[in-house]
């Protein structure tokens, strides 16, 4: 997995680097430039043609579409992934608090009823095989 | 159905039943199962719970992994949350894809450039990508010469921006870029390194002139009227 996501950004940074040169070759153009721009141009299709080829290889990477929101507003889409991992944690810490909360209402409320019915909760304690 | 649920509840109210606080009685329907009873007729006519009651409904199956634990350890993320966390994340996706070139910071949506756009009306596919034949290749033949300014200056962006940034010191006044914002950029830098050096040039020469109207001062002063300073008096 991690080497067909490296062999497309590779891909794609020789595809960028190549559009790039074409910008500058067209910024001013030269007549003498023409062979190296209509080369360039192919290169440009070639470049297409295996980024076309990689799609298989990435066909099971599933990508969040908020981070395409924090891209195209220009912002790093690394601040999506910590704003997740936050979020995530800042849940799990709350639901662990709630959890806590009922172990110890369970355990009090277990005290409770066995001191005020202390035979029911015996038959209880049986019937449910915790003694 | 829960509506009339309660209503019937409320009509059987304990405050409004006609037999006072008694319990009225309700049908009630166990959906668990478990609240088994016996009634037992005769004489003594009784009801028996022949199951089990309430509390003991099966309780949920336990899952090996709860939110109790520490998802963050248990996924071995702990890692990438040190990562995040810890510096501070720069917000430019420039800082994320330095090597990019082009103005990628500003919003997609201004320049068409959106993913967003890309998924919402995916483009025409389908077709075989071909190479151009000599024919197609005739449509890129150019004309010589720049590209009118309008063009230039809005494709034109700072390429590899961060680069930029470090080359800033190494230009050298007068040494034109073939990169048209580069060249816009080392501009500015020079002009405010210029702007830097004259002020401090003026500063200079303020205090020049500072110094040499108090020594003036001191010249002209009642008690330098003698013309000689206290370590010629000493001389």
């Amino acid at each position: 997995m991690a080497s067909s996501l490296e062999n497309l950004e590779a891909q794609l940074e020789m595809f960028i680097e190549n559009v790039r040169q074409i910008h500058i070759i067209v910024s001013d153009f030269q007549p003498q430039s023409q062979n190296v721009l209509n080369q360039k141009l192919q290169t440009m299709v070639h470049g297409l043609q295996e980024v076309d080829k990689l799609k298989s290889q990435v066909q099971d990477v599933h990508v969040p579409l908020e981070v395409f929101d924090y891209i195209d507003q220009g912002r790093n889409p690394q601040l999506y992934t910590k704003d997740c991992i936050e979020k995530a944690l800042a849940k799990n810490e709350q639901v662990k608090g709630k959890i806590d909360a009922y172990r110890k209402f369970k355990s009090n409320m277990l005290l409770e009823l066995s001191r005020t019915f202390p035979t029911e909760l015996s038959k209880y304690r049986a019937l449910r095989g915790d003694e | 159905m829960m509506g009339e649920q309660f209503r019937k509840v409320e009509q059987y109210s304990p405050k409004s039943s006609p037999r006072g606080a008694r319990s009225p009685v309700v049908s009630r329907q166990d959906s668990s199962g478990t609240l088994k009873t016996t009634i037992l007729l005769g004489k003594n006519p009784s009801i028996v719970p022949s199951g089990p009651f309430y509390l003991l409904k099966e309780p949920p199956g336990e899952s090996e992994i709860t939110g109790a634990t520490n998802l963050m350890a248990y996924y071995g993320l702990e890692h990438s949350y040190s990562k995040f966390s810890g510096k501070k994340l720069k917000e430019q996706l420039s800082s994320f894809l330095p090597t990019l070139p082009g103005v990628i910071d500003s919003p997609g949506q201004s320049d068409n450039s959106s993913l967003r756009s890309v998924i919402e009306k995916p483009p025409v596919g389908g077709k075989d990508l071909l190479p151009l034949t000599s024919a197609q290749l005739e449509g890129f033949r150019l004309h010589p010469g720049p590209l009118p300014e309008q063009y230039r200056y809005t494709n034109a962006a700072p390429i590899k921006k961060h680069k930029n940034k470090h080359k800033k010191h190494k230009h050298k006044e007068g040494i034109p870029s073939t990169e048209t914002a580069i060249a816009d950029a080392s501009g500015d830098i020079h002009e405010k390194k210029h702007k830097k050096q004259k002020r401090h040039d003026e500063d200079k020469e303020r205090k020049k002139r500072k110094k040499e109207k108090k020594r003036k001062k001191q010249k002209h002063s009642p008690e330098h009227s003698g013309g000689l300073t206290p370590s010629q008096h000493s001389s």
